[in-house]
């Protein structure tokens, strides 16, 4: 999935934020394996946040770079195992 | 028409079965010890009985949840205008439905069409698994959870654990017991805030069953190990890995956002604990050790 389909899927997914991490939760049509809960670390959360339907992976590597201290590299690493892990997440949903 | 009424007490949940059917509500033995002498309350929900399931209720529409395993439905909850409509599944027969129940949007008011279940015409209106789901939706309108858990009461403090299956739920409730304590229930829990406390309850299982209550002072998530061990966590860890043994239905938003919201709090005034502990007497005094 790119960021735009992604983003039309974050309805799919209850948040709660508990201190600087967040929790997701899919919603689902049958009972969960919950041990696919989703918590986002602060890197994470601003990932997450930043999947808006317009952004898309570089632009938010990019964001990552302005906003953290972390090379582009690692950040573009970053933004492509989360997309990865989170698109897996939401084909198991 | 005679309306029959019985009223239940569960988990501190009023519950009003009615009918018009003329014989009366029938319940299964477990759920005896919680009804009330009292003729009038003010009921959290009201489960209205019917006899017989008319066949314009038997078309599924729109799917939103299935429970199933191993091939065997428990139930199915589709979408019926505002309403939920849950098809209960026989658990001695593979797909024959044996309730149809229909939940209003506030969760306040079920409508359950039931086929007798014997020639003097006795309708069952919370047969498993309706029952424990009445329970679940009181729990989602509520400041509370469903969880798989034991407890256990020692006099002074109660205590929850829970974990996977074949984590040591029920071997630790035995445990407790065999040092004094009482157990709560070894299997299933509603957790609830009480006036800015938090409480345990049992509910009716398989088997019959007092009312019981307790405070909730720790919650243990456990296994089994070589040797006994505790760390305490919190956070999102914490939380998340309490979610994980809530029994939830997470095909509606809402419903994830009040339990999460329930177990976060939750997570800031009660501790957790990872707990791994040798099946022996000594977890007790290990436990016990620890200050909540």
């Amino acid at each position: 999935m790119n960021t735009i389909e992604l983003f039309n899927k974050k309805s799919h997914f209850a948040t709660r934020l508990v201190g600087e991490e967040l929790i997701l939760v899919p919603l689902t049509d049958r009972i969960a394996d919950m041990n696919e809960l989703f918590t986002l670390n602060e890197v994470g959360s601003f990932i997450w946040d930043n999947i808006d339907g317009k952004n898309n992976e570089e632009d938010i590597a990019n964001a990552i770079v302005d906003n953290f201290e972390v090379d582009i590299d690692i950040a573009r690493k970053d933004v492509a195992a989360f997309i990865q892990k989170l698109s897996e997440m939401i084909a198991n949903c | 028409m005679q309306l029959r009424r019985t009223n239940l007490s569960i988990a501190g949940y009023k519950i009003r079965l009615q009918s018009e059917w003329s014989k009366l509500i029938s319940l299964e033995e477990s759920y005896k010890p919680f009804c009330l002498s009292t003729k009038n309350i003010s009921a959290d929900v009201v489960v209205h009985s019917y006899s017989e399931i008319p066949s314009r209720l038997l078309k599924p529409l729109d799917l939103l949840f299935e429970a199933r395993n191993n091939g065997q439905t428990f139930f199915s909850i589709y979408r019926q205008g505002l309403s939920y409509k849950f098809f209960i599944y026989d658990q001695k027969k593979i797909n024959k439905i044996q309730q149809v129940a229909i939940l209003d949007d506030d969760l306040c008011k079920w409508d359950v069409y039931s086929k007798p279940q014997n020639q003097n015409g006795e309708i069952f209106p919370l047969l498993y698994p309706l029952g424990p789901l009445v329970l679940y939706y009181l729990t989602v309108k509520s400041d509370a959870v469903m969880m798989h858990a034991s407890g256990i009461f020692d006099g002074e403090k109660g205590r929850l654990f829970t974990g996977f299956s074949g984590a040591g739920k029920s071997t630790m409730a035995y445990l407790w017991q065999k040092s004094g304590a009482k157990i709560i229930n070894d299997d299933r829990l509603i957790i609830r805030k009480e006036k800015g406390d938090y409480v345990m309850y049992n509910t009716p299982m398989m088997y019959v069953d007092i009312p019981k209550r307790a405070p909730l002072n720790s919650i243990h998530l456990i296994k089994h190990a070589s040797e006994n061990s505790m760390e305490k966590i919190g956070g999102a860890a914490a939380v998340s890995q309490l979610m994980a043994f809530c029994i939830q239905h997470n095909f509606n938003s809402s419903f994830i956002e009040r339990h999460l919201t329930f177990i976060s709090e939750l997570c800031n005034q009660i501790p957790i604990y990872k707990t791994g502990f040798v099946p022996k007497s000594e977890i007790i005094d290990f436990i016990k050790s620890y200050a909540d």
